[in-house]
Formats: C-alpha cells, structure tokens, sequence
C-alpha cells in the first residue's frame, strides 16, 4: 500500500510539474499584449471545436514565403452568441486576424477580432479579460482606434 | 500510413456523427463536461467520508456499515453519472485523448482505484462486523481509506490537467 | 467607501494578481486544490442534507452528524475562499463584468447565511422521528443552493 501511496503522490507531482504554459484562461498567462499581430490570409482549416475553437491560415510574408498560424477562439457557443456560424469560415477564404502572439513563440494567435469576406468583423474577447480592444463590453474597441 | 489499432479505433470514434455532434455543439459539451465536473461531488465527496471514518476522523459514534450503507448509493449513483458523461466527452474527444498523457495517467489511475476496494471488501471487510465499532478501523482499512483519498485526488488532477496538453 | 469596481482592480495590479497573471502554473494549481475542496464541500453538504431529508443515517443524531461534517464544510470553505480569491486575482475584471461570476457570489452569500441559520436551527432540533415538511424543504434549499454555486462557477468560464 506504501509503495501505491508513494506511486500516486509521485504521478501527482509530476503531473504538475509538467503541466506546459497553455494556462487557457486569462489573456496575460498565454499571450503577449505587447505583441500585436495582424495576419492576413487563406484558411486552410477550420476546427469548430469544443472548448476552444482553431482555424490555420496561410500567411505569405514580405519575401514571399508561405508559414501556417493557428489561431484560438472560444467554443462554438459563445461564437454562436457573438453571431458566428460554423460554415462563416470556409477553406480558402481569406481573412484577417488581429490578435496576439503566444508567448512561447509558437506560429499561435489569440483572435481577438477576424474580418470576415464579407466585411463582418467579429470580436473574440470578454468584457473585462484584459486583452486589447477590451473595453468592458462584448462588442470591444476596434483596431486602430488607438484604445487597445 | 499505419496506426497503431487502438489509436485507429479512437479515430474512427472521434470521426462518428455523434462524436462530431458533440464536439461541434453550441451547448451539449458544455453541459456534460459541467455534469461530469459536478458529479465528482456525488462520487468522490461521499466515499471520502467513508474513508475518513475508517481513518478515525469522523462520525466515531456511528459504525462503519452504517457509513457505508448511506454511502455505497451516492457513490454508485455518482459512479453512473461519471461513466456516462465521462464516455461522452471520450466519444467527443477520443482522437485527442489517444495522444494525451494527462489522459492516459487519468485511466491508470482509474484501474488502481477500481482494484483498491476490490482487495478491501475481498479481505479486511469481510471481517468488518469484528472492528466497525473501533473509532479507527485496523490499518489494512486505513491503508485503503488512505489509498482511495490519494487515487481519487490524483484522477481530479489528472482530468483537469488533460486541458492542458 | 470605494466602489466594487475598483477594489476589482486594486486585486488585478496587487502583487498576488500579477504572480497569478504571469505564472506558468500557478493558475492552474489554484484551480485544482478549488476542484479538490469542491468535492469535499460537496460531499459534506449531500450526507448532511440526506441525514436531513430522512434518507440516510436515520436513528443517528443530526446534531451531531452536522457537527463532524460541518467541520469539514467549513474546512473546504476555507480553501475555496482562498484559492477562489487567488483565481479571482487572475482576472478580476473579466469576473466583474461576468454576471454568471455575480449569481455566483449572490448564492456563495446565500449559502452561507443559510447554513448559519435556519439550517443549523434544522440540524439541532432534528430528532429521530420522521421528518416533516419544512425540516425537508430546508434540506432541499441548502443542496440547491450550493449546486447553484457550482453551476455558475462552471458558467463563468463558459458564457
């Protein structure tokens, strides 16, 4: 019984130990504010998933070459209540994504707001988290206006 | 491109309509996922107080299989709850649980915590009748009680942390 | 007398918000001992309502049982308390716009009023008998109170 006292503690502690930065909750613990980013490009996939919703654009930089982003939005329901619809995004539309980087560098963005083909634009925070555009109400600042 | 058979039949699971249905939905995966969640109240939160009679803690005056009598059905029925929410968060997730750690050491931990009352009413309890008077009960039940505690902790902790990888 | 809104603030810039703002892990640790202490809340308040409603334990003295299970109620309060002003201090403000985080407190405050009140009345005057209709009902209020402070918990994360 010691030894799977002993076992349990350790899986525990190491569990822990190991859990990686992806802290899904405030903006602050996962992205950086200080890193604006807009990336404009073709959807290449869209997941729709629960709890956090990803779709992956192909972004071409200055020189040409193409790299895929990812990024992270909230679950189908609260997309759903922001007027978001699952076929809105479909592969090979292009968007723009305003958001901010993942702090631990990777090809990742928080999708604040995302202009849609047809003009709409959405916004993907909630009132008071903290992240720029955050004006303590569903709709947010939009980009450019200076109030982030 | 070959996969292993188990990690085939997962994918195989998360691709199903219901499967889909769920992951993609506006609130059915929410509120299972807040059932399972709450339900560990109704599982963990009651066999916890069996295991903290057996320790001596609590309820001194009354004797273990009156304990255990008001407790076996809350834990069963939480059990229920549990298998079934937890089965439909697989049935959303499969694919994903299949790559995940945290996962892995959650089902683990699950078997070692289905064995632990399976020695315990196989030995020490069939004699139950000879110390469920005793405030603490003899150190094989404790050694139990202690063993269930630490295993259910360590499935709390295990399911969270599947958010995170 | 500071308005709400500000001491929501005061706890985002205070030293313990910015160590949960920026921590890798600690978020998520503060968040497992709460799951913890659920269970144990949780546990507590269904014997001893059951004891209430009749259902379990009948001949056992209610007092009593309210008793030993009231100290791990209060135990398990405690640390949700804590850890819940540690979460809280992640995102302040993103709860204080939350109005699932408001229902929240309003039943945290309910609960507890209540179990102070006619709910320890109702424990220690519960004799063995069968119980009746307002020993049932207040049995009955207490679990659903505390659900509810469950539910909206969950909700906060979700709406």
């Amino acid at each position: 019984m010691k030894a799977k006292l002993a076992t349990s503690a350790l899986i525990v502690a190491t569990l822990l130990a190991a859990v990686p930065a992806y802290a899904h909750h405030s903006f602050a613990a996962e992205f950086d504010g200080s890193k604006p980013t807009r990336l404009v490009g073709k959807i290449t996939r869209v997941e729709w998933t629960n709890p956090h919703s990803y779709f992956y654009v192909d972004v071409s930089d200055s020189k040409g070459k193409v790299s895929n982003w990812g990024c992270e939005g909230a679950g189908p329901g609260a997309l759903s209540r922001r007027g978001w619809k699952k076929g809105d995004l479909k592969i090979g539309d292009s968007i723009v994504v305003d958001g901010y980087r993942a702090k631990d560098g990777s090809h990742l963005i928080d999708a604040r707001r995302v202009t849609l083909p047809d003009g709409r634009s959405v916004y993907g925070g909630s009132p008071g988290d903290g992240g720029p555009g955050d004006n303590g109400t569903v709709q947010g600042n939009l980009p450019g206006t200076g109030k982030s | 491109m070959t996969q292993p058979v188990l990690q085939h039949i997962c994918q195989v699971i998360y691709d199903s309509q219901i499967g889909t249905t769920i992951r993609e939905s506006d609130y059915a995966f929410s509120i299972i996922e807040s059932v399972h969640v709450l339900a560990i109240t109704l599982l963990v939160g009651s066999i916890s107080i069996l295991d903290l009679r057996m320790l001596g803690l609590i309820l001194r005056e009354i004797p273990v299989t009156r304990v255990s009598r008001a407790v076996f059905p809350i834990t069963w029925a939480g059990f229920a709850v549990m298998v079934t929410s937890g089965l439909l968060l697989f049935w959303a997730e499969a694919a994903k649980n299949y790559l995940n750690p945290a996962f892995r050491v959650k089902l683990l931990l699950l078997l070692l915590v289905g064995l632990n009352p399976l020695i315990f009413h196989t030995s020490i309890y069939r004699r139950v009748a000879e110390w469920e008077l005793q405030h603490r009960s003899p150190w094989r039940a404790r050694a139990a009680a202690i063993a269930s505690l630490t295993l259910w902790s360590g499935i709390i902790v295990a399911g969270r942390a599947i958010a995170y990888f | 007398m500071l308005a709400a809104q500000h001491w929501f603030e005061l706890l985002s810039q205070s030293p313990l918000g910015l160590y949960m703002q920026t921590s890798r892990w600690a978020f998520a640790v503060v968040e497992m001992v709460h799951l913890l202490a659920i269970a144990a809340l949780g546990g507590s308040v269904l014997l001893i309502d059951l004891r209430l409603l009749g259902v379990i334990l009948k001949g056992e003295s209610a007092k009593s049982i309210g008793r030993d299970l009231g100290r791990i109620l209060l135990g398990s309060l405690v640390v949700l308390i804590f850890s819940g002003i540690g979460l809280l201090s992640e995102e302040s403000m993103k709860c204080y716009f939350s109005p699932a985080f408001r229902w929240k407190m309003a039943l945290l405050a309910s609960s507890i009023v209540f179990y102070f009140t006619l709910h320890r009345r109702a424990l220690n005057r519960a004799g063995t008998a069968s119980p009746g209709i307002r020993q049932r009902a207040i049995a009955v209020v207490s679990m659903l109170l505390w659900l509810g402070v469950g539910v909206a918990g969950r909700a906060i994360g979700l709406i």
